[in-house]
C-alpha cells in the first residue's frame, strides 16, 4: 500500500503516484464544492435535505432517552432544596396573581381601544409543531435539527418559536426534518426592542449560546441586568412581541443576554409563516439584485 | 527471530478479519455519525469526531487507506455535520497530503510528536471553520476557537487509543 518508499516495484510506484494524483484531484474538487456552497448555497438544498432525512429519525428516536436522563438529573436537583424553593415559589405566585389581574385589565382595555380604532388582527396559525432533536456539535455556527420538514409544510425562511421565546429560523428543509439557525448564531441578526421601555435594539448571536445586544441609537447604554428583549417585527420575518433573551451582563455599549428559549430543554416548538411574506420576498429580491 | 518462530504457534489460522481494509474508513464514518446523537449543544465546543478519528488513523499508520479516500469520507462528514459542502472534502484531503509530506521529513515518531502534530492539525481545522463561518457572515473573534481546540486536543488520545484497538482487532494481533 501507500508507503513513502515503495521500492523497486514499478506497479507500487505507479500506484503511489496515481493515489497522490487522485488526492490532489480530491482536494481541487473539494475546493470547488466549497466555493460553490459559499457562493450559491441553495444549489445543495436537495442533497442536504436528503442527508437530514436519513439521520433525523435516529436522532429523534434517541432524543427521548437523553431527555429522560437529563430530566432525572434536574429532577433530583429540584428535590435538593425543596422547602426553600417552596416558600420562594409561593411568594412569586402571590406576585404573579396580582400581575395577572393587572394584565387582564390591560388586555381588556386594549381590546376596547382596538375595537374603537377598528384595527384588524390577523390570527396566526402555526405551520407545524415539532421538537428540537439535535444540534451542530463542533462549529462556530449554531444550528439545531428540528423534527418537522417539508411534508409538514415547513419551508426555508420560516421563523421558529416555542412557548418561552424565539428559537430561530429554518435554513434547510428536508421532507422529514429541517435545520434551524438559532438566535445565538452569529449570522442571525434580529431587530428587537427592550420590553421595559420599547427602545429599538439589534440582537446578534455570539456563537456560544449567548446573544449580543446593541442599541440602535448611540449614547447611553439603555440596558439593565434582567431586561427582557422582544422582537420588534421590523423586517417582516419574525412576528413582533416574541421574547428573545434576558440581559445578564452589561458591556461598554451594549449587553450580553441569554436566550429565553433554551434549545437544549425545549420540548415543543412551532414553525410559523413569515410575519410579512411580501416584505421578506421584496428584501430577498432586492438583495439578490443588488450585487 | 528463530526463538519466535519456534515458539508455540498460537496464531495459526488467525489473520486479518474479512474486510479489514475497510475498517478504518468505516470507523471514521461511524465517528461522523456521532453528530446524529440527540444532544443539543449551545456552545459548540464538542470536538469534530470524524476529523479526530481520521487523523488518529492516519498518524497510526500511513496505509490506513489511499490518500484520496479522504475526499469521499469528507463529503460524508459534510452531509452529516452540516458544514458547507466541500469543506471537509478539501480539508481532509489536504490533511492527508500534508501528513504524507511530514512523513518524509520526520526522523522519528513518538507519542508527544504525534500529539503535537494532531494539535496543529486540529488548530488548522478550527481556523478553517472559523474562516469559513466568517465568509458566510458569522464573523466571531478568533479567541472563540480556543475552547473547542483545547477540548479536541485533549480528546485526541482517546481517539488514538480507539484507532489502535481497532487496528489490533481488524488484523487479529
Amino acid at each position: 500500500m501507500a508507503t513513502a518508499r515503495p521500492g523497486w516495484s514499478r506497479r507500487a510506484q505507479y500506484g503511489l503516484f496515481f493515489s497522490f494524483l487522485a488526492a490532489i484531484a480530491g482536494l481541487v474538487i473539494g475546493l470547488v464544492l466549497l466555493t460553490l456552497s459559499l457562493v450559491a448555497p441553495e444549489k445543495y438544498a436537495s442533497v442536504r435535505g436528503i442527508a437530514l432525512d436519513t439521520t433525523a429519525p435516529l436522532t429523534s428516536g434517541l432524543r427521548q432517552v437523553t431527555a429522560t436522563v437529563g430530566g432525572v438529573f434536574t429532577g433530583a436537583g429540584n428535590y435538593w432544596d425543596a422547602s426553600h424553593q417552596n416558600a420562594q415559589l409561593k411568594r412569586e405566585r402571590e406576585l404573579m396573581l396580582q400581575r395577572i389581574v393587572e394584565a387582564k385589565a390591560i388586555s381588556l382595555e386594549n381590546r376596547e381601544l382596538k375595537a374603537s380604532l377598528q384595527l384588524r388582527e390577523h390570527s396566526r396559525a402555526p405551520v407545524a409543531m415539532g421538537r428540537v432533536v439535535g444540534s451542530s456539535f463542533s462549529s462556530p455556527r449554531r444550528y439545531a435539527i428540528f423534527s418537522v420538514g417539508r411534508s409538514d409544510g415547513v419551508a426555508v425562511g420560516m421563523p421558529v418559536r416555542s412557548a418561552k421565546g424565539l428559537i430561530g429560523r429554518v435554513i434547510d428543509a428536508g421532507s422529514l426534518a429541517s435545520r434551524v439557525l438559532l438566535v445565538s448564531d452569529r449570522a442571525s441578526i434580529i431587530p428587537a426592542r427592550i420590553l421595559r421601555d420599547g427602545q429599538p435594539v439589534i440582537s446578534q448571536g455570539r456563537g456560544d449560546g449567548t446573544i449580543d445586544l446593541r442599541p440602535l441609537e448611540v449614547g447611553r447604554n439603555p440596558f439593565k441586568p434582567g431586561d427582557i428583549v422582544i422582537t420588534s417585527g421590523t423586517g417582516g420575518l419574525y412576528p413582533p412581541l416574541v421574547p428573545i433573551a434576558r440581559v445578564v451582563r452589561l458591556d461598554d455599549d451594549g449587553a450580553i443576554a441569554i436566550p429565553l428559549a433554551d434549545p437544549a430543554s425545549t420540548s415543543f416548538a412551532m414553525v410559523e409563516q413569515p410575519y410579512e411574506p411580501q416584505a421578506v420576498a421584496e428584501e430577498a429580491g432586492g438583495s439578490a439584485a443588488a450585487p | 527471530m528463530v526463538r519466535a518462530a519456534l515458539a508455540q504457534n498460537r496464531n495459526i489460522g488467525q489473520g486479518p478479519i474479512p474486510g479489514a481494509a475497510c475498517v478504518p474508513a468505516i470507523s471514521v464514518m461511524a465517528a461522523c455519525l456521532l453528530t446524529a446523537l440527540p444532544i443539543v449543544s449551545t456552545s459548540g465546543w464538542y470536538p469534530d469526531f470524524g476529523f479526530l478519528m481520521l487523523i488518529a488513523w492516519r498518524l497510526l499508520r500511513a496505509d490506513a487507506w489511499p490518500a484520496w479516500w479522504a475526499a469521499p469520507l469528507g463529503f460524508f462528514n459534510d452531509l452529516m455535520t452540516g458544514h458547507p459542502i466541500g469543506f471537509s472534502v478539501a480539508l481532509w484531503t489536504a490533511t492527508m497530503l500534508v501528513l504524507d509530506l511530514i512523513d518524509r521529513r520526520t526522523m522519528w515518531r513518538g507519542y508527544w510528536l504525534e500529539w503535537a502534530l494532531a494539535a496543529s492539525l486540529l488548530l488548522a481545522n478550527e481556523t478553517a471553520e472559523w474562516r469559513v463561518a466568517q465568509i458566510m457572515g458569522a464573523s466571531l473573534p478568533f479567541a472563540s476557537v480556543v475552547p473547542p481546540l483545547v477540548i479536541s486536543a485533549l480528546s485526541f488520545p482517546v481517539f488514538a487509543w480507539m484507532a489502535a484497538r481497532l487496528d489490533r482487532w481488524r488484523l487479529s494481533r
